[in-house]
């Protein structure tokens, strides 16, 4: 006899949307709650104890309260470093934001050819490694043998060559100079992306009203690109603050603590001689603080549009 | 947008020969010293172009410092580095290639279930990676250093590879969610009314439909892990487990600076990655923009 019932299919032996969702973010989870979260929930815990080689060969750390805290707080280099973190900061970011603004608009223009290899070559910053970055722009910086004294010695700009790595000023300049090159291209190419959703008709409809190209930039492009560059603005602001590859390759801090940022200074804490890991997560908490709030805004800014 | 008066054609032409100048002009020094000899850099310091090009840089790096050749021949110091780039470039390649791949799996089911799986819960993951892709890796770094070292995971490629992954994963999923929700639901959805699960419709439907955001993440990431220096930096110090940029690193601290090497080195540990953005830029130009701006 034939009965109705349908036949076992898989659907019917399947998990709830719940169910699924569980057992397709646990690899994820597992990963990121041990190599994310508890570290770093550790180092604040490392950063309340007494930790250097002789403890971590032992395996006994003792409890150090705020020693770490005050002895940071108290030595004049790390407020050094966050001082010239502050200066780096502000100075790339500004750079990286007015230099992609206007190579964005420059490639948004299509009407001379030249523009479409402009385009191609947008990423050619973006696709050197950070550590080559910094070694080839120590190469350029050189006093002795490198290319920026001789273009400019060429050219008859200087007569005898520059110190640049020599001078705190110029050093901090470099380091700059090697970070904006490198990090720019991601701006620009947000901004390219943002003027692309730009509706023509908007510029077209300002151009017969007679709007000058710098009017129509003024008054359309920016008010629509301002929710894209407060993006570029979250996050170039925080990864400047972590700038280390270039400090490393370039300056190593010098000349004297001229290029001490707080990446570095965290750095030289906790893996150079003494190794004093307790005060280098210390150092790495409070930069993490800092930056914490900037990860709540931009959180909010980009999590905003996902609601929508 | 109307035609251009000739002085605004010019104006154009020179304002894009800028941001070119700005985009390659840099590289230019690498090439030029990476193509001639030390004696010939230093024989001129005022000289923009090499008085005669070589090869021999290229050659003594490729092969560990093997194929010396006339001009190296009575070099006495060679750096560390040379000697270790080659295993280094293959570590490298082991890495990124395993960061990649490891990174994509895990990222591809979360952000399914963010984008397709309507769950409360779920997109806090979003959340949760927007606030993680700005931890500072310096954070991350000191502690991981003690746990590697209690859990044996310092000097193994292993361990570099488990701590990129762990880094790169919440970038990966801000990547793959937007991909994931921009597909159409039709599709999913006549999938599962033809008896289809919701795992089997994943698999056999959003994932083929999703591969150039596939491509894009796993670019995206390789790229990263290629670049990487702090992880790896940290985690090992034995040679045999270095990757590239702690070899390259190396150069920093050496007490005689070969530039025409150095050069040289950095041509080829920026080739890969360079070479990837050129020829796969529309998914990484795409990839890059989901993951800044979509959530």
């Amino acid at each position: 006899m034939a009965t109705l019932e349908p036949r076992p299919t898989a659907r019917s032996r399947e998990p709830s949307a719940g169910a699924l969702a569980v057992l397709l973010n646990l690899p994820a989870g597992v990963v990121l709650v041990l190599v994310l979260a508890w570290p770093v929930l550790y180092a604040g815990w490392l950063s309340l104890h007494e930790v250097s080689l002789r403890q971590l060969r032992s395996g006994e750390l003792p409890f150090a309260g705020l020693a770490n805290y005050a002895r940071l707080f108290g030595d004049d280099v790390f407020w050094l470093s966050l001082r010239h973190t502050v200066v780096f900061v502000a100075v790339a970011v500004a750079l990286e934001v007015v230099i992609g603004l206007a190579i964005a608009l420059v490639i948004d223009d299509e009407r001379v050819a030249l523009s479409r290899l402009t385009r191609v070559l947008l990423l050619v910053p973006w696709g050197v490694p950070p550590v080559v970055n910094g070694l080839l722009w120590s190469f350029v910086f050189n006093a002795q043998y490198g290319y920026l004294n001789r273009a400019l010695l060429a050219v008859g700009a200087i007569r005898e060559p520059v110190n640049w790595l020599g001078d705190p000023t110029l050093a901090m300049g470099a380091v700059v100079t090697a970070y904006v090159w490198r990090t720019t291209p991601f701006n620009i190419l947000l901004y390219h992306a943002g003027l692309r959703g730009i509706p023509r008709d908007c510029y077209e409809a300002a151009a017969v009203d007679g709007a000058s190209g710098w009017a129509r930039f003024w008054h359309i492009s920016l008010p629509l690109l301002r929710p894209v560059i407060a993006v570029t603005l979250i996050l170039r602001t925080t990864f400047a603050f972590m700038v280390f590859d270039e400090i490393f390759a370039i300056t190593q801090g010098g000349p004297g603590n001229a290029t001490w940022v707080a990446g570095w200074y965290t750095y030289r804490a906790a893996f150079q001689p003494p190794f004093n890991i307790g005060l280098g997560s210390a150092s790495a908490w409070v930069m993490a603080l800092i930056l914490g709030a900037a990860a709540l805004v931009y959180a909010r800014l980009v999590g905003r549009r996902l609601e929508a | 947008m109307g035609r251009l008066s000739p002085l605004g054609r010019v104006g154009l032409w020179l304002a894009n020969l800028a941001a070119l100048a700005f985009l390659v002009l840099p590289l230019l020094p690498v090439v030029l010293g990476a193509v001639q000899s030390e004696k010939s850099l230093q024989a001129d310091v005022r000289a923009l172009l090499p008085r005669q090009t070589t090869l021999a840089n290229f050659r003594l790096v490729l092969s560990g410092g093997a194929t010396r050749g006339p001009i190296f021949e009575q070099v006495s110091y060679l750096p560390k580095s040379i000697e270790r780039f080659p295993a280094a470039f293959l570590n490298s390649m082991v890495v990124a290639a395993s960061v990649a791949l490891l990174t994509l799996a895990l990222a591809a089911l979360s952000a399914y279930t963010v984008a397709r799986l309507d769950i409360r819960w779920v997109r806090a993951v979003v959340s949760l990676s927007l606030v993680a892709r700005l931890l500072p890796l310096i954070v991350l770094m000191v502690p991981l250093y003690v746990l590697f070292r209690r859990y044996g995971l310092l000097n193994s490629l292993s361990g570099v590879v488990l701590a990129e992954v762990g880094f790169l994963l919440p970038y990966a999923i801000l990547i793959l969610v937007p991909y994931f929700a921009s597909l159409p639901g039709e599709l999913e959805d006549a999938a599962r009314i033809d008896g289809c699960t919701r795992f089997a419709a994943f698999w056999r439907i959003v994932l083929p439909l999703a591969a150039p955001g596939l491509a894009a993440c796993a670019t995206i990431v390789f790229i990263l892990s290629w670049h990487e220096l702090l992880i790896p930096l940290i985690v090992v110090s034995r040679p045999e487990a270095m990757t590239l940029p702690v070899v390259l690193a190396g150069l920093v601290s050496d007490y005689f600076v070969f530039f025409t090497l150095m050069m040289a080195i950095c041509l080829l540990g920026l080739a890969p990655t360079l070479l990837l953005v050129l020829l796969l830029q529309k998914y990484v130009v795409r990839g890059l923009v989901a993951g800044a701006l979509k959530g």
